[in-house]
């Protein structure tokens, strides 16, 4: 099968996506492809914080002007993926107090609005920090919910014409002497199994695979030196704090917490690694982690883990700077064009950067291929609200209408932005599916209708199964609307596929609480379902008729 | 969330005061099994109650702290705290309830918002606030009345007959029911002639001495002024193991009080509740109650929801009474050598008794009694609830939760009632037409024989 476009982008992470929406709303027929979900890469495996610029005003004052610049700019055009948190850079005792002026005085350069605070008043506002904390910083830092941000800017895409390819995994670049021409691309259909291939011609690609961006380069030949650093954070059962935590020093591993939805996010450290498919996570990170920022705020002891992930960033410097520790390679991104780099044009990579300045990396690579392809269409990225923030409804009307809970409305609002009126409007009942995390019935079938099987995609979409039980008691509930429109072995690969994937972040956190959970969960899967000897996994149809009359050993 | 340039629209709401309470961390303990649901009366009968689960751990999970908002259901839970004792993994159930309906009715005192809303020229607003209030007025007034059970009770037995007469009149009850939802298919408990502590004073306190044996009696409302000779009862029980009983100030234990949201009502009576006692176990006394759900209060609620000077001392020190003698005194030898009046009883062990582990106390000790025989009903709650059942819109749900324990009541041998708790003996006389007993009435009649003291009940 053989297809064209205009230009084909590689990686949906929120580069990638930034840049599909970015093109498409200039009017270029763009493709992206994602060998995984939306967000499969880093950006499913990052902290959520929406930066200020406040942690990059004394060491790159670079950065913090782009992160306030685009922070102001998502609150505006992505606001069902941000929470306006806040956040406090905060001293304790030892702290160098000539750093807390120079990060004050930093902010101030960068235009980030800052608050000087008591150690009282910063413990008026987060009753739960440390009695020794001295002094704080407040300000404009935000949590952000990248899965709904990367949903949001493909849908954008798609609605200005682009087409957008998940389980989709580049597996060579077409070249046509020294130039690329297109990809070719392997396919993966429900169960997990590959398909043909099929060739994308396009004028120009976009590689914007992040940590992995290396490997696409290799492809052609060309060698893109990322430096891939491998992060652990850990996510705590509920919300210990309602502000963004940060340590006030110059720099250090696990000094921020951010509040995430319903939960809080601890993180993180920085290590290199070798391949960005292999990060060794080990449960000790995860300690340390927790016991340092303890120090901040003494509950995170002894309180309930959920699980635990790793990203890798994709840090990349240029050949010659060879910094040897990877907390001091830039954060800043870098544009490769090799055309002019290496000689082999239709190529352009980006790597490094952040998720805060995501947009901005978007429109300065959108605008380098416009200039390649003779396309005079400016950004409107900036002044567009993303779907689902368009027309902000009020929340107290909305609660009224859908006739649910209060804070089932709530959280549903919240993850639906502008779109709650249109998937939780409906006639027919609509229970709560994933009773952790408030998810109705209505919203896990509108994600379906959008990713067909893939119960990880409706996961990231809705947030069903990433609450304390961790998919025990709504995974199957979520499987089972699949049923009867698709086959039971797709039933059944998906859920397994969504299992898999739960478990998969608990192992490094299980303990206490958690592995209560565990247990429970593994027995009820394991025996009441029978999932662990199950006669339904062979060929043999189970006699549903036999349970139909009930129990008939007496009453 | 548009303007950056002012650090003030990134203030968070400061909704909670740093002092309060902040029970998101409880639902760490939570692992969704749902065990609390199962056992909740409440939502075996109604299937709009969403049930404890979502109640405690999920709503408080689900809160930030710019919510203020609190989803109404929580005024449909009766806080029988079934679910609190059922919970495998201590999820402080009953704590989280109470909290959320104490900020539910907070939220509920909507004429200080109105007038705010006025002041800053918010019209609309205002007027909304005001609408919204009406429509709840009613209820509002009718809990805080339940709620307050001491205050009425305490003008009531100012002149007890023609309390009685008037609150079963029925132009009065016709009223109750459609003013303010009371329901008139109870009949309203009588008001005795003498209360408690009338007749403590006229006795002239106690009448033994006993500085290594003291009891301080907590008789909560219900024995004061309605039901005396429980209390008597208790007093002739300890008094002939030679305790020297103390009867210190009291008011309200607070349980009607938490069940409606009045928690800072409830605060008010607590403190003098802790003071008073608290001097009593400076004296050496352990404290007692005679109802089930006042020794659950001063033991767990107390503890869990306010921070008063000894409230630990207090809540560590308290029993409910008859535990307390089998405790402290060899109980099944004095009662295996006596006999009683053959009587055959049923017996309901109410939900807060479960709750302290009591459930089975009355039984194992009147069996072995010759000539007594008792029969548990089984572990149905009665439905009642304290105020629950009094609401003419939970009237019915009250009745269906009590069927299960009327139907095995009357097909029990006996016709005899018997429980801990005065709102559950209301139920079961209610449903069943029994004459209900408590434990320590039986006590005294086994214990003592003093024909004059029988005359008080
Ligand atoms: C631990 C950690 C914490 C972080 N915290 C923050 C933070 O708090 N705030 C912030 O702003 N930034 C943060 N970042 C940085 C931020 O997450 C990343 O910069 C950003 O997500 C990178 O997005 P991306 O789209 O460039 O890369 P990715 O999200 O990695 O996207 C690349 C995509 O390409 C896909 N891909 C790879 N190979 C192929 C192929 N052959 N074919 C098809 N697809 C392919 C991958 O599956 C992937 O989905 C953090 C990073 C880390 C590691
Ligand atoms: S019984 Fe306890 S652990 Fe189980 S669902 Fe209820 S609160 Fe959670
Ligand atoms: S206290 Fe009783 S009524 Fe209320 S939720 Fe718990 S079990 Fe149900």
């Amino acid at each position: 099968m053989d297809t064209k476009t205009e230009v084909l982008v590689i990686g949906g992470g929120s580069t990638g996506c930034g840049i599909a929406r970015d093109l498409a709303m200039r009017g270029v027929a763009v493709t992206l492809v994602e060998r995984g979900t939306l967000t499969d890469g880093t950006t499913g495996r990052m902290h959520g914080l929406l930066h200020s610029g406040g942690r990059y005003a004394v060491s790159d004052q670079e950065s913090a002007a782009e992160c306030i610049t685009e922070n102001r700019i998502l609150r505006e055009i992505a606001h069902h993926c941000v929470e306006p948190t806040g956040g406090l850079f905060v001293s304790k005792p030892g702290d160098s107090e000539e750093y807390f002026e120079r990060k004050l005085s930093g902010c101030a350069a960068c235009d980030i609005p800052t608050e000087r605070l008591s150690g009282e008043q910063a413990r008026a506002v987060e009753p739960y920090l440390a009695h020794d904390v001295e002094r704080a910083i407040r300000v404009p830092d935000a949590a952000i919910d990248p899965f709904r941000l990367c949903v949001a800017n493909a849908a954008a895409a798609r609605e200005h014409g682009a087409r957008i390819e998940t389980h989709a995994e580049v597996t060579d670049l077409l070249l046509d002497g020294d130039r690329v021409v297109g990809v070719e691309l392997a396919h993966e259909n429900d169960t997990g199994q590959s398909v043909p291939t099929e060739r994308i011609e396009a004028e120009h690609v976009v590689n914007a695979t992040g940590a992995w961006a290396g490997q696409i380069g290799a492809m052609a030949g060309v060698d893109i030196a990322v430096r891939p650093s491998k992060g652990a954070m850990t996510v705590m059962n509920c919300r210990q704090v309602d502000t963004v935590i940060n340590r006030c020093r110059p720099k250090g591993d696990a000094d921020i917490i951010v509040p995430h939805e319903t939960a809080c996010i601890l993180g993180t450290t920085d290590v290199e690694v070798d391949d960005p498919d292999d990060v060794p996570e080990s449960q000790w990170e995860v300690e340390s982690m927790i016991e340092t920022l303890s120090e901040l705020v003494p509950i995170l002891d002894g309180a309930r883990t959920l699980r635990s992930f790793w990203g890798v960033r994709p840090l990349y410097e240029p050949p010659e700077t060879k910094t040897s520790d990877p907390t001091d390679i830039t954060r800043q991104f870098f544009l490769l064009d090799h055309a002019d780099r290496d000689g082999l044009a239709g190529l352009t990579s980006i790597v490094g950067g952040k998720l805060t300045t995501y947009r901005l990396m978007a429109e300065r690579i959108s605008d380098h291929i416009c200039e390649r392809l003779g396309v005079d269409a400016v950004c409107r990225t900036a002044d567009v609200a993303l779907p689902g923030s368009d027309n902000p409804m009020r929340l107290e009307d909305a609660m009224a209408s859908f006739d649910l809970r209060s804070p089932i409305a709530r959280r549903s609002i919240q993850r639906l932005g502008s779109r709650s009126s249109s998937v939780l409007s409906i006639d027919e009942p609509n229970p709560v599916i994933c009773s952790c995390e408030a998810v109705t019935r209505a919203e896990v079938e509108d994600a379906l209708s959008e990713v067909g099987t893939d119960l990880n995609a409706v996961r990231i979409r809705t947030r069903a199964s990433m609450g304390n039980c961790q998919g025990c008691f709504c995974a199957h509930r979520m499987a089972a609307l699949l049923h009867p429109d698709h086959t039971v072995e797709t039933v059944r690969s998906s859920l397994d596929a969504l299992y898999e994937e739960r478990w998969r972040g608990q192992r490094h956190a299980l303990w206490g609480e958690q592995l209560s959970q565990a247990m429970l969960t593994r027995f009820l899967h394991a025996t009441t379902m029978n999932r662990a000897h199950s006669q339904t996994a062979s060929s043999e149809s189970i006699a549903f008729e036999r349970f139909d009359g009930g129990d008939d050993r007496g009453d | 969330m548009s303007d950056t340039d002012d650090t003030s629209s990134f203030d968070p709401v400061t909704v909670f005061e740093p002092t309060e309470q902040d029970l998101r961390s409880g639902s760490d303990d939570c692992y969704k099994c749902s065990t609390c649901d199962s056992v909740c009366p409440v939502a075996a009968v109604d299937s709009s109650f969403p049930g404890p689960k979502f109640q405690g751990p999920e709503q408080w999970r689900l809160t930030r702290k710019e919510d203020t908002e609190i989803d109404d259901s929580i005024m449909g839970c009766s806080n029988c705290m079934r679910c609190d004792g059922a919970c495998p993994s201590s999820v402080p159930l009953s704590q989280m309830h109470n909290t959320a309906r104490g900020a539910y009715v907070e939220q509920q005192r909507f004429a200080s918002d109105a007038v705010a809303a006025l002041r800053s020229g918010a019209f609309r607003r205002a007027a909304s606030i005001v609408r919204d209030g009406v429509a709840d007025f009613r209820e509002r007034i009718r809990n805080r009345l339940l709620a307050n059970y001491y205050t009425a009770g305490r003008f009531a037995s100012k002149l007890p007959r023609v309390a009685n007469a008037a609150t079963n009149f029925g132009p009065t009850r016709w009223l109750l029911e459609r003013v303010l939802g009371i329901t008139s298919e109870r009949s309203f408990p009588s008001f005795a002639t003498q209360t408690f502590r009338e007749w403590w004073a006229d006795r002239g306190g106690s009448h033994v001495e006993n500085p290594d044996k003291r009891v301080a009696y907590f008789h909560g409302c219900y024995a004061n002024y309605n039901t005396p000779a429980v209390g008597k009862a208790m007093v002739r029980v300890f008094e002939s193991f030679e305790y020297e009983v103390l009867v210190p100030q009291q008011r309200c234990s607070g349980t009607p009080m938490f069940a409606n949201g009045r928690l800072d009502d409830a605060k008010r009576h607590a403190e003098t509740n802790v003071e008073s006692l608290a001097e009593a176990i400076a004296d050496g006394a352990a404290v007692i109650a005679s109802c089930t759900s006042c020794s659950m209060a001063l033991r767990e609620e107390y503890p869990e929801l306010f921070d008063i000077d000894d409230i630990d001392a207090v809540s560590e020190h308290t029993y409910e009474s008859l535990e307390y003698l089998r405790h402290n005194e060899d109980l099944d030898a004095v009662l295996s050598e006596s006999s009683g009046d053959a009587e055959e009883y049923v017996y309901h062990a109410p939900c807060h008794a479960r709750n302290q582990g009591l459930e089975r106390q009355a039984v194992e000790l009147f069996s072995s009694v010759d000539g007594v025989t008792i029969e548990d009903v089984g572990d149905s709650c009665s439905g009642i609830s304290g105020t629950y059942g009094w609401k003419t819109e939970k009237y019915d749900n009250s009745m269906a939760i009590g069927d299960p324990m009327f139907t095995e009541m009357e097909a029990a041998a006996g016709e005899q009632g018997m429980t801990e708790c005065p709102t559950c003996a209301m139920q079961m006389s209610h449903g069943t037409g029994y004459s209900i007993t408590h434990p320590l009435e039986l006590l005294a009649d086994i214990l003592t024989d003093d024909p004059s003291a029988s005359s008080d009940r």
